[in-house]
Parts: C-alpha cells; sequence; structure tokens
C-alpha cells in the first residue's frame, strides 16, 4: 500500500501542477490583455487631455478671435481627427458649435444695437445739417459783402461735408438717404456729389448725357457718386485732377471717375468689391479704424437703388477708375446731345434741363428764315442797343447752329409793345420766360374783362394799357 | 412770382461749386440794377451750366442783375461773380442801369384817373 503513495503523490502534484501553469498561463495572458487595455486608456485619456487642452488653448480663443475679427470663422479642427467619431468628440465639437453660435448671436445682437443708436443719432445730425444748410443759403442770399460770402461759403462747404458723413453713416445702419428731391439733371447730380467733398476744385466734370434722374434716386446717385469722389480726391495727390465723365450706354448711363492716385491692389480690389455688391451684411465693427464707410455705403445704396459700381479697372491716369452704371429704370428722358462741347462758334445749350420745355416750341418757332427775319427785326428795335454783331449774318452763317438754339426768345413780347399792343389775337411765337408769360396773359385777361363790360371799345384809351 | 424751374434743386450743387469757391467779384461796378447783356456768337466751351444759363437768359436782352439771380436761383453776390467772370471773358457787356424816367405829369396823371373812374 506504502510503495502506492509516493506515485499517488507524484500524480498528484502532477496534477497540480498543470492546473496551476495552466492558471499561470491564463492568468498572464489576462494580465497582458489587462496591461494593453490599460495603456491603451491611458493614451486614451492622454489623447482626451491633449484635446481638451487644444481646444481650451487653441480652438475657443481662435474662435473669440474669429468672431471679433474676420467675417468667417476659422477655427482650427480637433487634434486627433479619430475622437471625433467618439462621443467624447461630437460633445467637444457641439461646445464649440453652441459657443460659436452663441457668438454669433451676441454679435448680432450688438450689431444691431449699435446701428440703431448711430441711427437715431445720426438722423439727429442729418436734420440739423439741413436746417443749418437753409440758414446758411438764406444768409447767403441776405448779405451781399464778399467777405461775408466767402465766409459763408466755407461754412457752407463744412455743412456740406458734415452732412454728407451723417448721411453715409446713417445710411449703412439702415436708414434711407433723407432727403427727397425734385428729378435733377445727371450734370447737377455730379456736381451735387462734388458740392459735398472736400477738394470740389480738383473735380473736372465732362458731360455728353442730358438726363435726368428720377427723383427717388437722385440723392443716393448724390451720395454714392460723393464717395466715389471722396476716395479718389482723398487718394491722390492734391496737384491732380479727378476726371469725372458721364457716358452714355445702350441701356442706361455710366458716370466713370478718374483718378491718378495710389490705385488698389488685387486684394483690395477683391475687398472693394465685395463691398460694392452690398450682399454681404455689413458689420459697422469692422469696418476698421478709422471706419472706411465708402464701399459699405455704395454697396447698400447700390443694391437698395439698383444701380451698380465697380472699381476694378486701372485708370488712363494711373488710378483708380471707378464706373457707376445708372440703368434707364433710373433716368427720365433719355436725350444724347451729342459731342460735349463744339470747339469754337457754335452755342450749345446747357446741358441742364433748363432745354426740356424749351426746346419743343423753338423748333414749332420756324426755320432759319423766320429766325433771320427776326434777328433784323431785333436790330431795327429801339430798345438797348450795344451789341456790335450785325444780326442777319449771325443768323446766315450758322444757319444749322440757329435751328436747334433756342435764341434771343425774349425779344417777342418786347417787340410787342411797341407795335400794337392792344392786339390780343395776335399769336406771337411763344414766350419762354414764365414771368413774362404770366404779364401777358393777365394782360389778355384784363383787356377782355374791360371789353366785355364795355361794348363800346374805346380805342385810344386800350393803346395805353 | 417765377415758379421754380423744373427739374432744378435748389440745394443740390452748392454755390461754391458754382463759383469754383471765390466770393469776390472780379469788379466791383455791378449792383443790383446793372443791365447786363449777351454778346453774341461768344464760344461757350469750358462755361459751367450755370454761366450758360446766364448767355441763354440774356440772349433775349439786357437783363439786371437781380433778375439773372432770380432766375438762375442763386444769391446775388454769387451771381455778382458769375457775371464778373463773364464780362471779363467777354461774353457780356454789362451797362448803368436806365436812368430814372422824367417825372409824369401831374396834369396827365389826373385825366387817367377821370379815364379810369368814368370807365369802372
Amino acid at each position: 500500500m506504502t510503495q502506492h503513495i509516493p506515485g499517488a503523490v507524484f500524480w498528484c502534484l502532477a496534477i497540480v501542477t498543470c492546473v496551476a501553469l495552466l492558471l499561470l498561463i491564463r492568468q498572464y495572458r489576462i494580465t497582458a490583455a489587462l496591461r494593453r487595455r490599460l495603456r491603451l486608456g491611458e493614451a486614451d485619456l492622454l489623447a482626451r487631455e491633449e484635446e481638451m487642452r487644444h481646444l481650451a488653448e487653441t480652438r475657443l480663443p481662435a474662435l473669440l478671435e474669429a468672431s471679433r475679427d474676420a467675417g468667417t470663422p476659422s477655427v482650427p479642427g480637433p487634434l486627433d481627427a479619430d475622437l471625433l467619431a467618439t462621443t467624447y468628440g461630437k460633445s467637444l465639437q457641439r461646445v464649440v458649435d453652441q459657443l460659436s453660435s452663441v457668438g454669433e448671436d451676441a454679435r448680432l445682437r450688438a450689431d444691431k444695437s449699435a446701428k440703431a443708436t448711430l441711427k437715431a443719432a445720426m438722423r439727429a445730425l442729418q436734420a440739423l445739417a439741413s436746417e443749418q444748410q437753409l440758414s446758411i443759403s438764406e444768409m447767403q442770399g441776405r448779405h451781399d459783402n464778399p467777405d461775408v460770402l466767402q465766409d459763408l461759403l466755407e461754412v457752407d462747404h463744412a455743412n456740406a461735408q458734415f452732412g454728407r458723413r451723417a448721411q453715409a453713416v446713417a445710411v449703412l445702419c439702415g436708414s434711407w438717404p433723407g432727403r427727397q428731391r425734385a428729378a435733377s439733371p445727371l450734370l447737377d447730380v455730379v456736381r451735387g456729389a462734388t458740392s459735398r467733398i472736400r477738394d470740389y476744385r480738383r473735380i473736372k466734370v465732362h458731360s455728353r448725357v442730358d438726363m435726368d434722374v428720377v427723383s427717388r434716386a437722385v440723392e443716393p446717385v448724390v451720395l454714392a457718386v460723393a464717395e466715389l469722389l471722396d476716395n479718389a480726391t482723398r487718394h491722390s495727390q492734391p496737384n491732380t485732377t479727378v476726371e469725372v465723365s458721364i457716358q452714355p450706354a445702350h441701356n442706361g448711363v455710366s458716370i466713370v471717375v478718374d483718378d491718378a492716385g495710389i490705385g488698389l491692389d488685387a486684394r483690395e480690389i477683391d475687398e472693394a468689391a465685395r463691398r460694392l455688391s452690398g450682399r454681404e451684411n455689413i458689420d459697422i465693427h469692422r469696418l476698421g479704424d478709422p471706419p472706411q464707410f465708402g464701399f459699405a455705403v455704395i454697396g447698400v445704396l447700390a443694391a437698395r437703388y439698383g444701380f451698380s459700381v465697380s472699381v476694378d479697372t486701372q485708370s488712363p491716369y494711373g488710378g483708380v477708375r471707378a464706373v457707376l452704371f445708372l440703368p434707364n429704370a433710373l433716368l427720365n428722358r433719355v436725350r444724347f446731345m451729342g459731342p460735349p462741347i463744339p470747339l469754337q462758334g457754335a452755342e450749345v445749350p446747357p446741358a441742364s434741363s433748363s432745354l426740356s420745355f424749351v426746346e419743343p416750341r423753338t423748333e414749332g418757332a420756324g426755320g432759319p428764315a423766320a429766325r433771320t427775319s427776326t434777328a433784323a427785326e431785333a436790330a431795327a428795335r429801339p430798345g438797348p442797343s450795344e451789341e456790335p454783331s450785325p444780326f442777319p449774318e449771325a443768323g446766315a452763317a450758322e444757319p444749322s447752329t440757329a435751328q436747334v438754339l433756342p435764341r434771343r426768345r425774349r425779344r417777342t413780347p418786347l417787340h410787342q409793345e411797341p407795335g400794337d399792343p392792344a392786339d390780343p389775337a395776335r399769336s406771337g411765337p411763344p414766350l419762354v420766360r414764365p414771368a413774362a408769360e404770366t404779364a401777358s396773359r393777365m394782360g389778355a385777361f384784363a383787356r377782355g374783362t374791360r371789353s366785355g363790360r364795355d361794348a363800346s371799345v374805346d380805342n385810344e384809351r386800350n393803346a395805353d394799357q | 412770382m417765377t415758379p421754380p424751374r423744373p427739374g432744378r434743386d435748389r440745394g443740390l450743387v452748392r454755390p461754391y461749386v458754382v463759383t469754383e469757391g471765390r466770393a469776390h467779384p472780379t469788379r466791383n461796378t455791378v449792383d443790383l440794377v446793372t443791365l447786363v447783356m449777351a454778346v453774341r456768337n461768344r464760344p461757350l466751351s469750358g462755361l459751367n451750366p450755370e454761366k450758360r444759363r446766364v448767355m441763354e437768359l440774356c440772349g433775349g436782352g439786357a437783363l439786371s442783375v437781380a433778375e439773372v439771380a432770380a432766375h438762375l436761383s442763386l444769391a446775388v453776390s454769387v451771381t455778382k461773380v458769375l457775371l464778373c467772370d463773364l464780362i471779363d471773358s467777354g461774353h457780356l457787356t454789362a451797362r448803368p442801369p436806365v436812368p430814372k424816367a422824367q417825372r409824369p405829369d401831374a396834369q396827365l396823371l389826373q385825366e387817367v384817373l377821370h379815364g379810369l373812374r368814368s370807365r369802372f
């Protein structure tokens, strides 16, 4: 029996050893797996910590920076792209998104309130400027002393610039340009814009077009052109001129502003085109310091009223060529005047709308023959006769211009008086000057009343009237 | 009395643009009642719209400075600057105002008065 004990013990030991070995191996594997998981876990934790640090130190400041300065927020992405798929990564992304939307909301709100405040303030200033302009105009009419007038002109000039600044800011903040004007000739619109800038003496306007800008577009176009002219004069040498030409186009008119200034580089042109398009939402906090209102204001006006402005061409004088294109919808009575100014001799009607109610009547008054006869009559007129030139010659020398030109319209009423003043049926060429016309109408009315009241006409007394 | 010309907005083009910043007329002989007349056949090139308008207005005969100013809707002192320029450039001639008429005969006035009374 006893010799079986060692065998049994041996087998027992062997079995125990095997089991222990198996257990050890299993344990070793478990430990290895655990160690591996631990390592992975540690790496993961490190990555997350790193990610969190990246978020706190890089991404959020970038977000803040982006919301403060540039238009489009450029927030860097996460360090580890794999993390993005996990819940943790998604949560982080959500944090960033929410912060960014909160920032955007706050910015919009701040922008809105700043705009509302500025708008109200600028409207008040604008009203004051207009009021002041009125009183300056009155003073200009009242004072005859050139020294006083000189001062008034300077005050007027400063006031006009002041008004324009206030107006520009108000428009940028969503206000309307603030003045209702009558439809005005393009030339006056450009000169109106010239009135509102500092270096108005450097602007030279050449117009080949005699058209009116419709009433609702006058003030916006004046403001936009004033901003262009202001840019042009501000960014060019004080001894250079800024050339403005108004040119007809197929479906509108272009106002071309050429300066001999420093020009724009490619980046500035892009920036300008973006602002001039009027499509982007203008954030008044981002216009720089000092704020660059010009292009932004023009963009807002262009988008609102339907004209377009581009500054992407180079001027032949080396600076910028800005082109403001007015479509026909913003223009009245399209008339092309031909060459701007004849070199010599001929008189050209002024490029203002004064022609509009003169021209048709003049054409109805007769051809060169009638002109010559009236001219001859005028020469024989006993009135002030210091005009040296022989009129028939003038009429014969320039029949073509004489046909076009409204000339000596006042001659007719003057001439009627010595002739037979009491003849109401006489139909001379219609008068142009409203005052004279009114007077003659009232005279006719009086005469009619008188002859109606009194059946027996007393020619002698009527002739006195 | 004269209605404002259509298509002309007074406040749009300021006077300093019209006179190019000058307030002193080149001569001091021009006053409210000075008569100006256009000289025929002068080239109008280089004149601004207001000056052309003056030439157009004065083309028909003599006009007083005050009348020109009213037609242009400009202040008289501003108009004087323009007119002096035009006189200097030979576009206009100026002459002193027409002398005052003789005092009318009281007898004649009396007759007119009687005539009017008998009529109405």
